[in-house]
């Protein structure tokens, strides 16, 4: 039983991250129909920068150990200026082919490595073990980090409160509307602009919150942005492209089948994930929660 | 494969292009010039790191020969280029030959960019010596006898030791046993390899669960969870990159680390990031040809180690020495084939030829090489402590072996030999 509960308890933990990534993925897809590769740097971005900024806290300010969650949510939530100038670059390809976007967007994933290794260097960079200053849970083999559920609990209060501003707010409801009919929604007074910039800017603080809380897990690195990008796409398809229950589900769906087919059979880690991929594109090509073009 | 007249008569105007390119610049004559040498290390990427530390470890040389009289009276001049993918890093090749006019190639860590690369040296022509990435598919069926190539000791060798190591320390200590080693051939070999030992001992064991994230996975927390849930009283691990001090960090949170002995050949690889918080003492770790911090060391090491911990702040691992190895050996060559010709400049064949059975001072003790063009060096393993100055893992006891001890012979295949070898446990 504990075992179970260590290999669930893992699987929904990487499914929290994938979440936050794809969160970010689906809103900038669903009211800007941008298909965005660099949400993988954005991460990545996250995570370096976190790094930074509790080293700079926490022997510059002081900052106690305890704060290191709020700490890396405000440097998170500190990156969202980089939103605005790269929707700017965007606007050249709103209304283009995909292949536009992709390629614009893959530019960036190269110029964001550039970037990272200009200011951080080719070495992978990490934090210490202080995120296990909030301790573990340890019942018979069951084990696991308090911080590690403390990343789950965020990517719920993100689900639960991106689900809350799109639905009960007023500019939740702008939102929903520019995504519906963007022609519309402008002749009806809304600055079209302005929203995407928004939309885009939550979609990268998404993006950089994720990275900056799983950094003190794991490490940050020249490679990561494409790691889950990839398996990100995997939870978009899944869940339904534009869809945010799509994404939740999606990711619970990777997370959960990539932790149980390491312990079942571990050489189909990828395959299992991927048959789930074809099988939802053959049952509901649209994803489990996306809307069928017509 | 299908190949059309049209590939092949490009891959046959590629091929002739290099030769013709290896025939005419390769060796420069004229003795006031520089000796060119064309540098390939990755400085991007997940081997970004031990693509420095040859890269530092060569400029040193470079400098230290130069103050003196270089090679053989000429200067020594880098060109330094990027090992990425196998085709981009055959081109760079084709870049240093032909545009360039190198004298000599040196580098490559990756096993993949090492064999795509291994013919079209021999097609070259160019004395290339590899730093690392010698893997037994490569020595048994991509270039079994290269003329112009020369490489580094064989990958396994780390795992051959760690698993001779293993069982002079822990038999019948251990029986189930997992593994998580990167999902490429030199983690499937090394697993392969530790059981093969195990098996040609007879020491009894069970493999519980065999994990295999690819390379540059951060979140191996569900990793953990198989193998904590797999219960193995022993791990073997060939993790090597960024996602090794993941690892560590991951099972030292989930209590993995807590019972179960641990067998890391090449943890030495990421030796600094290996912290005394989340790596525990007691575990079987590998700095294969190079321990910075080797009371035994040569002067030669220490000084290098105190200039790179002084220029770098940081300190050095193995692919330094597999560096300064390739170049101290292809001066010493090129110098005992001068020599020969009683001071004159000796032809590339020449130097190739010298190159045979010499044996020369690297940073991690002597080293030589076979008549396969293989390499043979020192290799250190032990047990890792927490009783040192630095904030992450070092040796507490350790041991040396020479690698004739844990590598196959020239010609024999790996598998059928660690069936007949006489090991020294």
């Amino acid at each position: 039983m504990s075992a179970f509960a260590n290999i669930f308890v893992g699987g929904v933990f990487h499914a929290a991250v994938l979440f936050l990534v794809a969160a970010g993925l689906q809103l900038v897809f669903g009211v800007q129909k941008i298909v965005n590769l660099a949400c993988g740097s954005f991460y990545a971005l996250g995570a370096y920068f976190g790094i930074t900024f509790l080293g700079y806290a926490q022997e510059g300010v002081g900052l106690s150990p305890w704060l290191i969650l709020p700490g890396l949510i405000v440097a998170g939530i500190l990156l969202g200026f980089i939103g605005p100038p790269i929707e700017r670059l965007l606007r050249t390809v709103y209304g283009r082919d995909e292949s536009f976007q992709l390629l614009l967007t893959f530019a960036l994933v190269l110029m964001f490595q550039d970037v990272f290794r200009f200011f951080w260097g080719s070495n992978p960079r990490s934090l210490d073990s202080s995120y296990l200053i909030y301790g573990a849970i340890n019942t018979q083999d069951f084990s696991v980090p308090v911080y590690n559920l403390l990343v789950i609990a965020a990517a719920i209060a993100t689900a639960v409160g991106l689900g809350a501003f799109l639905r009960r707010t007023n500019y939740g409801r702008i939102l929903r509307a520019t995504a519906e009919n963007r022609a519309m929604a402008e002749a009806l007074g809304v600055d079209v602009r302005r929203v995407y910039s928004t939309v885009f800017t939550l979609g990268a603080v998404l993006g950089t919150t994720a990275g900056a809380l799983v950094v003190p897990t794991a490490a940050a690195s020249l490679d990561m942005a494409m790691e889950f990008v990839i398996e990100a796409f995997a939870v978009v398809v899944i869940g339904g492209l534009g869809s945010m229950r799509g994404a939740l589900a999606g990711a619970l769906i990777v997370g959960l089948v990539r932790a149980f087919s390491l312990v079942v059979y571990p050489e189909f880690e990828v395959l299992a994930i991927y048959l789930i991929v074809i099988m939802v594109l053959l049952a509901r090509p649209a994803g489990l929660f996306g809307r069928p073009v017509v | 494969m299908a190949v059309s007249r049209r590939t092949l008569l490009k891959s046959a105007a590629a091929a002739g292009a290099l030769s013709v390119a290896g025939e005419v610049f390769a060796p420069a004559i004229a003795q006031n010039k520089p000796v060119r040498i064309g540098l390939l290390a990755p400085r991007s990427g997940i081997a970004a790191a031990p693509g420095e530390n040859g890269i530092r470890a060569t400029q040193w040389a470079v400098e230290r020969f130069n103050a003196q009289a270089g090679i053989a009276g000429r200067k020594i001049e880098l060109v330094i280029e990027e090992e990425s993918s196998p085709k981009d890093t055959i081109e760079r090749f084709g870049k240093l030959v032909q545009q360039e006019k190198v004298d000599c190639v040196q580098g490559i860590i990756s096993t993949g960019v090492g064999l795509a690369l291994g013919p079209v040296v021999e097609d070259a022509r160019v004395l290339t010596i590899y730093w690392d990435g010698t893997t037994q598919d490569g020595v048994d069926e991509k270039i079994p006898n290269p003329r112009y190539l020369f490489r580094s000791t064989d990958n396994e060798c780390e795992a051959v030791m760690s698993s001779l190591l293993t069982i002079k320390h822990w038999k019948g200590k251990f029986v189930t046993i997992a593994g998580i080693n990167p999902d490429y051939s030199y983690g499937r070999n090394n697993m392969a390899a530790f059981i093969a030992i195990l098996e040609r001992f007879g020491i009894e064991h069970k493999v519980v669960t065999q994990q295999w994230p690819k390379v540059g996975t951060m979140d191996l927390t569900s990793h953990v969870a198989a193998l904590k849930a797999a219960k193995p009283n022993l791990i073997f691990s060939s993790l090597l990159f960024a996602d090794l001090p993941v690892f560590m960090k991951q099972a030292h949170a989930a209590e993995l680390t807590k019972n179960a002995k641990l067998v890391f050949p090449a943890a030495g690889w990421q030796h600094t990031l290996m912290k005394k918080e989340f790596t525990p003492e007691g575990m079987l770790f590998g700095h294969n040809t190079l321990y910075f911090a080797n009371p035994n060391a040569s002067a030669l090491a220490k000084e290098f180690v105190a200039w790179y911990e002084k220029t770098h702040k940081d300190f050095p691992e193995w692919e330094a020495d597999r560096a300064y190895f390739a170049i101290a050996s292809y001066k010493a060559a090129v110098e005992k084939a001068s020599k020969a010709k009683n001071g004159a400049w000796p032809s590339q064949d020449d130097v190739i030829d010298a190159m045979v059975n010499l044996s020369v001072e690297s940073l991690g003790g002597q080293g030589s090489w076979r008549k396969d063009h293989i390499a043979d060096q020192s290799f250190v393993q032990g047990f890792t402590t927490h009783k040192n100055n630095y904030d992450f893992v070092t040796l507490g006891t350790f041991e040396t072996m020479f690698s004739p001890d844990l590598q196959k012979p020239p010609g024999a295949n790996f598998w059928e030999w660690i069936k007949t070898a006489q090991f020294k446990v």
